[in-house]
């Protein structure tokens, strides 16, 4: 009987897996040189009207970058120290508006008296979609519980662009795609078997930006 | 008369419906306590005198009946800063009759009207704030340059455990830098400006972001 229940909660959980994929692109394999001295700083882009690209998953993705000896400097104080040329307004959408700023002597200094060697745009947002079933709770004097059975699917894509603010050039993009679905079992309680699509997105993004700074392509 | 029996559940119910019913207040009275960051631009070389009236530094937005938004200090703080980005030579004064500058702008500044958005209006899962300013720009002699309409916009990324003054607020601040990016971003681009500086000889730096 334990076997069966083990079975069954195994095979609940694998259901609970999210797919995730990330596709890399590199214009040339050079290393990517960079100094102890130096950081990065990962940007979300906020000028479209209908999502934002979420403060949490930025946090994620600098946070398993720091593993590997980069230096991640905060976007919020990145965005103080040159305000306003990354307001959402202002910031540059593409290469040709970006030398255009680094023209400009007082943010070039800005940007070189903090360090900033690469600055990563993160475009994208985690959705959810195909709602299906249904869950009713009840409360009474003798008790109360949960009776149902709900299913939702999540899906992040996420888009890294790396521009190198020394040279002025693109180094390379990556995307992350990733989807699962996630239960909600209304047996008395309540019980919720989530598939973390976001967190597997941002780790496997964070992985793969991580290598992309430390690994020497050329090899 | 029938007898109402009360129970110690009946009364527990009562107080957390009381807890969650309290918890949905609509009305939202929003300070902003936010600090503003300088901003990085070289000024040119044009003389301005600022016109903060009592009204602009003490204005309160009442966009609809349950909500007012304190923006005086905030949009005080953070226009003079974005105008001293703009201008080498600048003066800060209360009434257009206590400038003391020659051959130079006097901008006024006045909110034209705040507006706020709520996921109750729109079933959007985001708060909004627009805020329309309005700058009046004369030179120091009295002629008319320009009314510039200058509107900027703001909101929360998300509406996901915010209260509503908390996310009006950080709307609100959102609008205000907004408001200082377009100021620096559209100031000089504003034809009658332009023209004004051409009149006046004043050297256009070759390295102006566009």
């Amino acid at each position: 009987m334990n076997k069966l229940l083990a079975l069954c909660a195994a095979t609940l959980l694998a259901g609970c897996g999210a797919t995730t994929t990330i596709d890399e692109y590199r214009p040339n394999n050079q290393i990517m040189d960079i100094n102890s001295e130096q950081s990065v700083v990962i940007l979300g882009r906020r000028d479209a009207g209908h999502y934002d690209t979420d403060r949490e998953f930025i946090d994620c993705v600098a946070s398993k970058m720091k593993g590997a000896d980069i230096g991640v400097f905060p976007e919020q104080q990145f965005v103080d120290a040159i305000y306003p040329w990354f307001e959402p307004r202002t910031a540059p959408k593409g290469l040709k508006r970006l030398r255009r700023l680094m023209e400009d002597a007082a943010i070039k200094e800005q940007i070189e008296r903090n360090g900033i060697r690469y600055l990563v745009w993160l475009d994208g947002s985690t959705e959810t979609h195909d709602k299906g079933g249904s869950i009713s709770c009840a409360i009474g004097p003798g008790g109360g519980g949960c009776f149902g059975f709900a299913q939702w699917d999540k899906s992040s894509v996420y888009e890294a662009i790396v521009w190198d603010l020394t040279n002025l050039t693109e180094k390379g993009r990556l995307r992350v795609d990733s989807s699962g679905t996630s239960y909600l079992l209304g047996v008395v309680a309540p019980i919720p078997l989530l598939t973390p699509v976001k967190n597997d997105a941002c780790a496997s993004l964070g992985t793969q930006l991580k290598q992309f700074f430390t690994v020497d392509q050329s090899e | 008369m029938p007898k109402i029996k009360i129970t110690t559940f009946s009364l527990l119910s009562l107080l957390l419906a009381l807890i969650f019913i309290s918890g949905c207040s609509t009305s939202a009275q929003v300070q902003i306590n936010s600090p503003f960051p300088t901003v990085v631009s070289k000024p040119k070389l044009v003389k301005a005198a600022i016109v903060f009236s009592e009204e602009f530094k003490t204005y309160i937005a009442s966009p609809n009946s349950k909500t007012t938004i304190d923006l005086g200090n905030a949009q005080t703080e953070l226009l003079s800063n974005a105008f001293a980005g703009l201008f080498n030579e600048i003066e800060f004064v209360s009434a257009a009759a206590d400038v003391t500058f020659d051959n130079a702008l006097v901008i006024t500044p006045s909110v034209q009207e705040v507006q706020v958005s709520t996921p109750s209006d729109t079933y959007l899962n985001v708060y909004e704030v627009w805020i329309k300013y309005s700058l009046d720009i004369q030179t120091a002699n009295g002629d008319q340059v320009d009314s510039w309409f200058m509107p900027a916009y703001g909101k929360t990324p998300d509406s996901f455990m915010l209260s509503k003054t908390n996310a009006i607020e950080e709307a609100a601040v959102i609008a205000l830098r907004d408001a200082g990016a377009k100021l620096l971003l559209d100031f000089y681009r504003i034809p009658s400006v332009y023209n004004w500086l051409i009149t006046e000889q004043i050297p256009l730096d070759e390295t102006e972001v566009q």
